[in-house]
């Protein structure tokens, strides 16, 4: 029963790393940004989820709005002000990660000072676990991860091909200089690349802070969770990213069943290590040649 | 006076600190192609770049339809320019009905006007339609030079340029890609500013030709004068 409990914590936390993973993935894959503050969108989305359900007493749907708000605010708002100054000034890429770990570290401490370092968490009738058989509890956030992040994923998969900002995106993780010639503006699509990568931490933001819970920190950990998903699922493939945070979300709970808690996150980084050996390409990205 | 379409005068382009393109002026008008020829290196396709707005000039102005251009390529395609790059002109990752769809939203055209935009590409390039639905990475590259054109014809353009568009393509094929291009041209008025290494099958076509030589211009008549020089076409 203990397997068939991690597995469910295993998917649930799968679907968010999913989830997060593609953001960070979408982000990196067209704009070539190494967006390390993807995991401090995380974090502010969920602070602020927080906040205005439990600090404001507003209404879970507002709450939610002021996540997705904030998320792609903080998003779009460091893709103008301080990746599209570096770029213009052709910085490189070792400015751009510099600059976005040091607001990952300023937004930490920042939500630290405000919040406070402890653990936070909202409680909402869907977090309250049930017994579905003996020795197997399940709360209806466990099943609504998984069914967000499906709906979340076959909503991406929609955009990317059927709309022209997608179709725009797809093209700039190909080849930039092209998507000039055609006409379009590479630096507008990146802003729409931060937002909607943004929008994806959402709702693993709003799952976490009403689920295992926050601290300052979570915004860390899922960082290093989705570049490690990012790199094991194949750089810029989204069905990539996705296929390996759901494998390093339960394989992360299923580590816990053999080898003790002390090495699911360590599982993570094994995986990664596998994958840049083996296949370093990835899941889906394909090899190449330099 | 003959109707200009592009004018270039003095343009002066650098990559950093070295110069590219020194004090260039040129001219293309309505209803002509304009061959770009010289050696590699010479700066055709920089002087093409910068006409589109996708290299910055330094010194100079370029004036689209007798205005001073504001050389960005967004405001370029939207003015009336479209350029075929050099190589190949696709994303091996799309389909090209994809590629076709991005390349009309690029351009502003009307949803309206879409399908019957396609029609008229397709009326041009008739092959299109057998690979419409087949992703660009998996076509030969002469489909992939006649997806490449048939994006840069979506916004019917007053002006086309062309960066050596017979490069990886058999004579052959690139005499069929000509003649219907040429024909439209001739039909729609449209100008184009070709660079082509391919002098012997870029003369047939053009009207105007320009010789450079590093980042001069050094030479410009009627293709019949550059052909009957011997010197020159030894050297071309």
């Amino acid at each position: 029963m203990l397997f068939l409990q991690l597995l469910a914590n295993g998917l649930q936390v799968g679907a968010i790393y999913a989830l997060t993973a593609a953001g960070f993935s979408l982000i990196f894959g067209s704009t070539k940004i190494f967006h390390f503050a993807h995991g401090a969108t995380f974090a502010i989305a969920a602070y602020l989820f927080h906040f205005a359900l439990a600090g404001l007493g507003l209404h879970w749907t507002f709450a939610v709005a002021v996540a997705a708000l904030s998320a792609v605010v903080f998003g779009v708002l460091l893709d103008r002000l301080m990746y599209a100054p570096i770029q213009r000034h052709e910085g490189s890429f070792f400015t751009v990660f510099v600059a976005s770990f040091g607001i990952g570290i300023v937004v930490q401490n920042l939500l630290g000072s405000v919040f406070g370092r402890g653990f936070m968490s909202v409680s909402t009738p869907l977090s309250n676990s049930i017994e579905v058989m003996p020795g197997l509890y399940l709360s209806p956030l466990n099943g609504l991860a998984v069914v967000v992040a499906i709906v979340c994923f076959v909503a991406l998969h929609f955009f990317m091909t059927h709309t022209f900002i997608g179709k725009g995106l797809r093209a700039l993780s190909e080849n930039p200089e092209l998507v000039r010639t055609f006409g379009l503006s590479p630096r507008r699509l990146s802003t729409y690349a931060f937002a909607l990568g943004s929008l994806l931490v959402v709702p693993g933001a709003i799952f976490t802070a009403a689920g295992t819970g926050i601290n300052p920190a979570v915004g860390h950990h899922v960082m290093l969770i989705s570049l490690a998903a990012t790199i094991v699922g194949g750089i810029g493939s989204l069905r990539g990213a996705a296929c390996a945070g759901l494998l390093i979300g339960v394989a992360e709970n299923l580590a816990m069943w053999k080898l003790g808690t002390q090495w699911s996150e360590a599982i993570t980084f094994a995986i990664l290590f596998f994958f840049i050996i083996f296949k370093p390409s990835g899941f889906f990205g394909r090899a190449t040649v330099s | 006076m003959t109707d200009r379409t592009v004018q270039v005068e003095n343009l002066v382009v650098g990559y950093g600190g070295r110069p590219v393109l020194t004090d260039i002026s040129l001219h293309i008008n309505s209803n002509e192609v304009l061959c770009l020829i010289g050696h590699n290196g010479a700066g055709k396709s920089t002087l093409l770049k910068a006409i589109f707005g996708l290299v910055p000039h330094e010194g100079g102005r370029i004036l689209f339809n007798g205005k001073p251009a504001v050389t960005e390529p967004r405001a370029m395609t939207m003015a009336g320019m479209s350029m075929v790059p050099e190589g190949r002109g696709v994303f091996p990752g799309m389909t090209v009905e994809e590629t076709m769809s991005l390349g009309m939203w690029a351009a502003g055209v009307p949803e309206k006007a879409r399908p019957e935009r396609i029609e008229w590409v397709m009326s041009i390039l008739p092959m299109m339609k057998k690979f419409y639905r087949t992703r660009a990475g998996d076509l030969s590259g002469g489909q992939q030079q006649m997806v490449s054109i048939g994006r840069a014809l979506l916004s019917r353009p007053r002006c086309l340029l062309m960066d050596e568009p017979s490069i990886g393509l058999a004579p052959k094929l690139f005499q069929d890609l000509c003649g219907p291009i040429r024909e439209l041209q001739q039909k729609t008025g449209m100008s184009i500013l070709l660079v082509e290494q391919n002098v012997k099958e870029a003369l047939k076509i053009s009207d105007r030709v320009v010789v450079m030589k590093s980042g001069r211009m050094t030479w410009e008549g009627q293709p019949s004068e550059l052909s009957d020089n011997k010197k020159l076409m030894e050297l071309y």
